[in-house]
């Protein structure tokens, strides 16, 4: 399988990711979009890396993209259950103080 | 020899950021020592911190003279760089974080016991804009960012309680990983396309040939290369807010604690536009790039200049329907972003500078506003404009400070901000985007309104008499602020040189770019 298929199968999951967050109401699946960009520039790393007979850098900055995404995670999921706990709801829509 | 040894060597150029972690560190596990008794002490711990890595910069700052480039040198891999540039952020930083923890400590309506994680979460969102302003490499810079960006979500949210708290970290966390994901995104392509993650080598090519320069990518990738661009530039936008990336900003400004907003209004912008100078400076500006990649600097200089345009104009002409001090604040640290990013725009390194001036004034001037609001707040427990009428003559010396603030946030003399404006106008004439600066000078004329308004509200209604409130520190504070406004308004040389030094410790020619 040569660089093409990898590159295309991120762009997939970059989209994917997008539509999910901007389709998606429930705060989870927004979650959910954004780590699927994050993995979406993961293979890149990792692809270009393999084929492009480069440093080790693209495998490097895939390792730190995995624990930054990690500690995202950790830091939304706290901060939608502190949310939950709000406004009984994980739905942007309804957490809706703040307008003009 | 010790291969260990170059990485020891190198701790020396990164002393202020060591110092400020285990500062960090240290406030964190003081603060479980206390059990959260008396959180006051950390605070003033971090202050005790905050002024010795402000020593250790200033020395280091000093260092930085000494050398011809202004450049002392990168730490092993290339990972940090130490130059004026950086220094002159961290600098900023560091003053910005004391105020901003004077702000926590003597904010009457915070909890004197058990948050001491504040301190710790704004030294950790520190380390994140030190590291963030001062590499060349894009792997740490985007640690450095995400580093300041969990911090603030966590910030935003502070008041688990509190309903409107929750909301605003609820809508940066979103907005946040959306575009700290686009960016990585852009980052990858960006890395297959030249084979390394190190601006410098991004911008000039390698010698070795194991990375191709931007420049041969232009001509064999055009379209891919444009995407890359455009990604990465959508995660600056959002850092700093410029359209169309800044929705998240008044809901999130509004929401989060007052001592919170300032630090992401100030601290945190000033840090996006900092790493935005870098990445195209490194990218397109520095000393040897090919003539494609300074004509391509033009074309991103266009886009920069018609999104400046229309951020200061939908910033001024959103806060002036805004009756929320809070929100208005943050509608006009949104216009701000769009003067700021005309020095960008016009992508020179006379630019740059007059960029790097209007962010210093605009630390100046932003700082003491949020600290005024911060004041009224303990007074009247209330954010709207109304609740001010006839506060100023009860409250003179806080209030003559805040219209000193107000008159430099419009850009009027004798102020740092009028000087700051000026020079982003004058470089932007010079550089051939007249339309924009005539779009920017009617920007100011329409922030004026809401501007005066504030001042209005102070000053031009009727007295109403009751016992005043006395919150000595936060008044010296913004009081002083106000006396830097004008100060460094009146003699503005010092900061003028040391703005200059920055472009030209990143390697940037004084000459480029003009047409």
């Amino acid at each position: 399988m040569g660089l093409g298929a990898y590159v295309a199968v991120s762009a997939a999951l970059f989209v994917l990711g997008l539509i999910a967050i901007l389709v998606r109401r429930n705060v989870i699946y927004i979650l959910m979009g954004i780590e699927m960009i994050l993995n979406a520039a993961n293979i890149n790393f990792v692809a270009f890396n393999r084929f492009g007979s480069m440093k080790l850098d693209g495998q490097m900055f895939a390792v730190f993209v995995i624990i930054l995404a990690a500690a995202e995670a950790a830091v939304a999921l706290a901060i939608v259950l502190n949310v939950f706990n709000l406004f009984d709801s994980v739905k942007p829509s309804e957490a809706d103080l703040l307008r003009e | 020899m010790n291969p260990v040894s170059p990485y020891l060597a190198g701790l020396r150029y990164v002393a202020p950021e060591v110092l400020l972690t285990l500062v960090a560190l240290a406030a964190l596990v003081w603060d479980l020592v206390l059990r959260g008794r008396d959180s006051r002490k950390v605070g003033y711990l971090t202050l005790g911190g905050l002024l010795a890595t402000g020593w250790l910069l200033v020395q280091q700052w000093r260092d930085l003279g000494a050398s011809s480039t202004g450049a002392l040198g990168t730490t092993v891999l290339g990972m940090v760089t130490i130059d004026r540039f950086g220094t002159f952020f961290k600098l900023f930083t560091v003053g910005a974080l004391l105020v901003v923890t004077l702000f926590v400590l003597f904010d009457r309506r915070e909890k004197k016991h058990g948050i001491g994680e504040y301190y710790f979460l704004l030294l950790g969102a520190a380390i994140g804009i030190f590291f963030m302003v001062s590499t060349n490499n894009l792997l740490l810079l985007m640690l450095g960012l995400e580093l300041l960006s969990l911090a603030s979500y966590s910030l935003a949210g502070f008041h688990k309680g509190d309903k409107r708290s929750g909301e605003a970290a609820l809508k940066y966390i979103v907005f946040g990983g959306l575009s700290a994901g686009v960016m990585l995104y852009g980052i990858s392509l960006l890395y297959g396309l030249t084979g390394t993650i190190d601006l410098g080598v991004m911008g000039r090519g390698s010698a070795d040939g194991s990375a191709v320069g931007l420049a041969a990518q232009f001509a064999l990738s055009p379209v891919p290369i444009a995407i890359a661009i455009v990604l990465v530039l959508a995660g600056f936008a959002y850092k700093v807010s410029v359209v169309p990336f800044h929705f998240w900003t008044p809901d999130v400004y509004e929401g989060a604690p007052t001592p919170v907003t300032t630090f992401l209004a100030v601290a945190s912008k000033a840090a996006g536009f900092a790493a935005l100078l870098r990445f195209m400076g490194a990218l397109f500006l520095v000393e040897g790039v090919d003539a494609a990649v300074a004509a391509y600097a033009d074309r991103i200089g266009l886009l920069l200049a018609i999104l400046a345009a229309v951020t200061m104009t939908l910033g001024n002409l959103s806060a002036l329907r805004q009756s929320n001090l809070k929100r208005l604040l943050a509608y006009s640290s949104i216009a701000h972003a769009g003067y700021a990013l005309m020095g960008v725009a016009v992508m020179t390194s006379a630019g740059f500078s007059a960029a790097i001036f209007y962010l210093a004034a605009y630390y100046l001037m932003n700082l003491g506003a949020f600290g005024f609001l911060l004041y009224f707040e303990g007074v009247t427990g209330s954010e709207d404009v109304d609740a001010l009428k006839g506060l100023g003559w009860r409250y003179p010396l806080v209030s003559c400070a805040m219209v000193v603030m107000l008159v430099s946030l419009t850009g009027l003399p004798p102020t740092v901000g009028f000087y700051g404006k000026l020079l982003l106008f004058y470089e932007g004439v010079e550089a051939g985007y007249a339309w924009l600066v005539v779009i920017a000078a009617l920007n100011s004329v329409v922030s004026l309104f809401y501007y005066f308004r504030v001042a209005k509200a102070l000053f031009l209604t009727d007295v109403e008499e009751k016992p005043a409130l006395a919150q000595p520190v936060l008044a010296s504070v913004i009081a002083v602020l106000a006396v830097f406004t004008i100060v460094t308004g009146l003699f503005n040389a010092p900061l003028e040189a040391w703005s200059d030094a920055g472009p030209a410790s990143l390697g940037i020619p004084s000459a480029t770019g003009s047409r």
